[in-house]
């Protein structure tokens, strides 16, 4: 029997889609509603747009998360290039310890390390505000971006570090020119997969933010608990598309960078390699 | 005396409790091809990576064109490498490729573009020059490989197994090609190959390793012919071995009283002594096949033959010196099987290695 062509699976499948692009679609529809209480279609508008882009908790909530997801992306950045440069060259035992600091990052649920930060930074008399936020972020930011640049370093041939300074370049040049060179799709990647994530994120913000530096998510989660208006929608929408661009970016460079050296990279594996 | 190319003076290379190179000493003269075989993990290609600069030596001292190069990193050395896997640059065309060692030289604008396209040319790779790597077949990234190290003009260029990646009859031609490259270019080559053929058929000279140790360095016909060890006549080729004792030296040939056989002449090395246990090495193609019993009364019955093509191996057993290998012409009727053979070698065919070598 065909178990893909059986009628549970295609009703569970329906449902999937239904519950997933359902709200997403009445989203995006209801933010063009000229009708305020969203009991039906009042007509095609684009007021709600300009509200929300006059709204100025909106908008210090916007600046707020853009330099949050901006210096969170750039600290895990730095965390995963320095890592995946030590990684290479530690013994085993070493790189095990190292993966499972990785992993423990992102298994770990979100609430509790942001409790644990919370109590930390309260212990040791830490400000909370954007900096505990950015430092919150970067915990599970940098295990992601560590996951990509070290696949893509996995794939690195040392030979080909070996082949640069046989050619006369310095260890400087043989890092600009080949290792960085080589990483660089990987990280920019991860560098817009950190963005995105910091982007969208409630959980650890509320916790570490402190009196004031609301970012967008929190104000979004704010406004909704005293009213709903088309005004959410349109910032919701703004947002989906503003994340899924960036999402679809790192797809894309990670897919067409091509595989390097002997090894290949992780979608190698993807396509069955 | 002028400077050797590449001049290797008691080196030794530990790793750990690892010996890969012991108490080395090599000379390269200028212009050679010289090539160093032997087995996986006898210590070649650690004396290659040592002469680049990857590797420093423990102990000893390597010199390039005179000058001492203990200290001194692998992007400072007037040597080039092509790697076996040719580590070409994934994210580089093949121009920028073969042009990479000239950048970081400071080569200028206008003399990078003529050098480059000469290298180009020399491997015949015009017209691809703004391809990428992967979109190359295995020979041709050899070449740019190749091109990528000759470039910069380097007194000596280090080859790790270089064709080790290609099918047979790719290897063949560009063994024949890098011959005729070596020549033209006049560079110093230092080829590493576990092939003893490949480094047979391009070489100057060749160096033998094994467990870490040079065991002989000579033209291939020397190292053929007259090996200095057991394991040197094996490994360059097929070779039947009697078990004797010399008794005697006359001129340049030693008389020697094979076991079981009596007393034959032998050349050998010098500076054997009478008395002295040795093995007598005698080629499969030395030894030859008689429809009758020689004079020396020697037969053998034919155990089993295998066709070749140009030649046939013919697997003997011989009453007094136990299993033979010989090898026969491919055309005509082969020997049959079972059947009586006599048995007859030159005595300048038969080669005299110190049995104290035997065991190893």
């Amino acid at each position: 029997m065909n178990v893909r062509r059986h009628p549970f699976a295609a009703s569970v499948s329906l449902l999937v889609l239904l519950f997933l692009w359902l709200p997403l679609i009445v989203v995006a529809v209801n933010s063009f509603n000229q009708q305020t209480i969203m009991a039906g279609w009042g007509g095609f508008t684009t007021h709600w747009y300009g509200l929300a882009l006059h709204d100025q908790n909106v908008r210090t909530g916007l600046e707020t998360t853009l330099y949050i997801a901006v210096a969170s992306a750039l600290l895990s950045l730095a965390i995963a290039v320095s890592g995946a440069l030590w990684w290479r060259r530690a013994s085993p035992k070493a790189r095990a310890v190292y993966d499972g600091l990785i992993y423990a990052r992102i298994i770990l649920p979100e609430v509790v390390s942001a409790t644990a930060l919370f109590f930390l930074f309260l212990k040791i008399h830490f400000t909370l505000g954007l900096t505990a936020i950015v430092i919150g972020h970067t915990v599970w930011n940098s295990a992601y971006a560590a996951i990509i640049v070290q696949a893509r370093m996995a794939g690195l041939d040392p030979a080909l570090e070996e082949a640069a300074a046989d050619l006369g370049a310095t260890p400087w040049r043989t890092f600009r020119r080949v290792t960085f060179a080589a990483l660089l799709p990987a990280i920019i990647a991860a560098g817009l997969l950190a963005f995105t994530f910091s982007f969208d994120d409630v959980v650890t913000s509320v916790f570490l933010q402190g009196a004031s530096n609301t970012p967008l998510p929190v104000v979004i989660l704010g406004m909704i608990r005293f009213r709903i208006t088309p005004e959410i929608n349109a910032i919701g929408l703004l947002v989906m598309l503003f994340t899924v661009t960036l999402m679809s970016m790192a797809v894309l460079i990670y897919a067409t960078a091509g595989s390097l050296g002997r090894r290949g990279n992780m979608l190698d594996i993807y396509r069955g390699r | 005396m002028t400077d050797a190319a590449v001049d290797i003076s008691r080196v030794e290379k530990r790793f750990g409790d690892l010996v890969a190179v012991r108490d080395l000493d090599l000379r390269i003269e200028p212009g050679e091809f010289f090539s160093i075989i032997g087995p996986s993990g006898c210590g070649k290609t650690t004396t290659l990576r040592m002469i680049a600069g990857f590797e420093d030596p423990t102990t000893g001292r390597i010199s390039v064109g005179g000058r001492d190069m203990t200290g001194v990193r692998p992007y400072r050395r007037p040597v080039n490498t092509v790697f076996q896997s040719y580590a070409l640059f994934p994210h580089l065309d093949v121009f920028e490729n073969v042009a990479f060692g000239l950048r970081e030289a400071k080569v200028g604008r206008a003399e990078v573009r003529t050098r480059v396209d000469e290298a180009v040319a020399l491997v015949q790779l015009q017209g691809r020059e703004r391809s990428r790597p992967r979109q190359l077949s295995g020979g041709q990234q050899q070449r740019v490989a190749l091109a990528r190290a000759l470039v910069n003009r380097p007194e000596v260029l280090l080859l790790d197994e270089p064709l080790g990646a290609l099918d047979l009859k790719l290897r063949t031609d560009m063994q024949t090609q890098l011959k005729d490259l070596q020549r033209s270019v006049g560079v110093t080559f230092c080829y590493v190959t576990h092939d003893q053929g490949e480094a047979f058929s391009m070489s100057d000279r060749v160096a033998v390793m094994n467990h870490g140790l040079l065991e002989q360095v000579g033209t291939p016909e020397e190292i053929y012919h007259r090996p200095a060890s057991s394991f040197v006549a094996d490994f360059v080729g097929t070779a039947n071995r009697f078990a004797g004792r010399v008794e005697g030296v006359e001129a340049d040939r030693y008389a020697v009283a094979i076991d079981g056989i009596g007393r034959r002449t032998a050349r050998g090395p010098a500076g054997l002594e009478s008395g002295a246990a040795v093995l007598v090495l005698v080629r499969p193609e030395n030894l030859v096949l008689n429809g009758s019993v020689g004079d020396g009364g020697l037969d053998a019955h034919v155990v089993d033959t295998a066709f070749l093509g140009a030649e046939r191996t013919v697997r003997l057993h011989s009453p007094k010196l136990g299993e033979l290998t010989a090898t026969a012409r491919g055309s005509g009727e082969p020997p049959e099987q079972g059947s009586r053979v006599g048995l007859s070698w030159a005595d300048d065919d038969a080669w005299l290695i110190p049995a104290a070598d035997a065991a190893s």
